[in-house]
């Protein structure tokens, strides 16, 4: 996909994004706006960036660092994005993209119904390999530090 | 792209789910909180061949192809939370910076056991990270959402979303009463990237431990926001790598043969 049809899909989900956001948050069609355009243009920016720079890093790592970056207080123009962007709902984003992958799922339906219970099973043991993982480690290190 | 019956179709489902709202219930032992998201997801299965036959084959390849793209809005919303806490997360302590590597705890154990109940390429989506935001995109980018890796990541995401909250309290209650380790380091692990499960862990801890209430919060909101820093980059070059690795060394071991087809790496 080029980067014009990314943007025309980006402006697509931003739109449904918009929808999601007047209904599922306080804040009216012309308060989001302006939050979701910021976020369009991070989003095209970091996908062109993944795209023309070398090393071969994901479009993810470029996004999130930018955004993270234009939002760092103290950085010009920050104040800015962290008023408009606050008014764009995280969980509200989400709503778009699931519907999406609820419409595209329909078709490995069996595969997801082959691994399902296997996958609930696996969720839980994630969680607490993260969780007792990190929890060890911290206790090894407050120890040495005798911060404990 | 220029599929308007599917953007149309999505489009009700958003409105349908975002009217819904909110939905959580009590159910003793903590909250379950279902989202518009979920009920956006479960309807969005229902449109398929198999049920109400509202889509058809093209509608449900095209919103495939769209889902990478539809993420990059939600990270980019994504680092702006992360941005304002920055200063913040840089004055973290070494204690609070290097259990974040106890991430990697889920690929250790999470790999092995997904291979042992039989899953292949899924286990890779589901057991690289604890699967929130930055990791399905991260998985979608490079697998495809409709890949084995792709059915992993977003089983676990949903399984997060609907129980994660609920199983991290309980979590770390176990763990408070059972394991020899220090409440200062279990409210360190409870950031584990997702602002409802470290609430509920912590909420967890603060109740075993009201004197020391404060310090946990605090650095169960620290180690979250670092999560939220390092969790892409993390699974990039380490989780990732590290669960190709180990699922070539179990794959061989298990099925006595090298990983091909469409068991082998992309």
């Amino acid at each position: 996909m080029t980067l014009k049809d990314s943007l025309i899909v980006l402006f697509i989900v931003g739109a449904m994004s918009l929808v999601a956001n007047v209904i599922g948050t306080p804040y009216g069609v012309i308060e989001s706006i302006p939050g979701l355009l910021i976020l369009i243009a991070m989003a095209i920016t970091g996908m062109a960036m993944a795209k023309f720079l070398p090393g071969n890093i994901p479009a993810v790592a470029y996004v999130v660092t930018l955004a993270c970056l234009l939002s760092y207080p103290g950085v010009p123009g920050s104040e800015y994005v962290n008023a408009y962007v606050k008014k764009v709902g995280f969980l509200q984003l989400c709503t778009p993209i699931l519907a999406y992958a609820g419409v595209s799922i329909g078709k490995d339906l069996d595969a997801f119904a082959k691994s399902g219970w296997r996958i609930v099973v696996i969720s839980c043991i994630v969680f607490i390999g993260t969780y007792i993982g990190s929890a060890v480690i911290a206790q090894c290190i407050l120890k040495a530090l005798g911060q404990i | 792209m220029y599929n308007f019956k599917l953007h149309a179709i999505v489009l009700i489902l958003i409105i349908a789910a975002e009217m819904i709202g909110n939905i959580s219930f009590k159910i003793g032992i903590g909250t379950i909180v279902l989202l518009p998201m979920l009920y956006a997801l479960i309807m969005g299965i229902f449109t398929a061949p198999k049920f109400l036959k509202i889509v058809n084959l093209k509608d449900m390849n095209d919103a495939s192809s769209l889902i990478g793209i539809t993420l990059m809005l939600l990270m980019a919303r994504y680092g702006t939370l992360v941005g304002p806490t920055l200063p913040e997360i840089l004055k973290a302590s070494p204690a609070l910076v290097l259990q974040e590597f106890g991430n990697l705890g889920t690929v250790l154990l999470g790999i092995p056991v997904a291979m042992y109940f039989g899953l292949k390429r899924e286990a890779i989506g589901a057991a690289h990270s604890i699967a929130r935001e930055p990791n399905v995109a991260l998985i979608g980018e490079r697998y495809g959402l409709d890949s084995a890796e792709g059915r992993g990541v977003m089983g676990v995401y949903i399984s997060g979303t609907v129980f994660g909250t609920i199983f991290f309290g309980i979590l770390a209650s176990l763990a408070a009463a059972y394991l020899p380790v220090h409440p200062y380091a279990l409210a360190m692990a409870a950031g584990v990237g997702s602002a409802s499960m470290m609430t509920a862990a912590v909420g967890s801890l603060t109740v075993m431990y009201p004197d020391m209430a404060e310090q946990i919060a605090a650095f169960g909101a620290a180690s979250n926001m670092l999560s939220g820093l390092d969790g892409v980059y993390m699974s990039i070059w380490m989780a990732l790598p590290l669960s190709e690795w180990l699922y070539k060394r179990i794959y061989k071991f298990k099925y006595g043969v090298e990983p091909s087809g469409e068991d082998a790496a992309k």
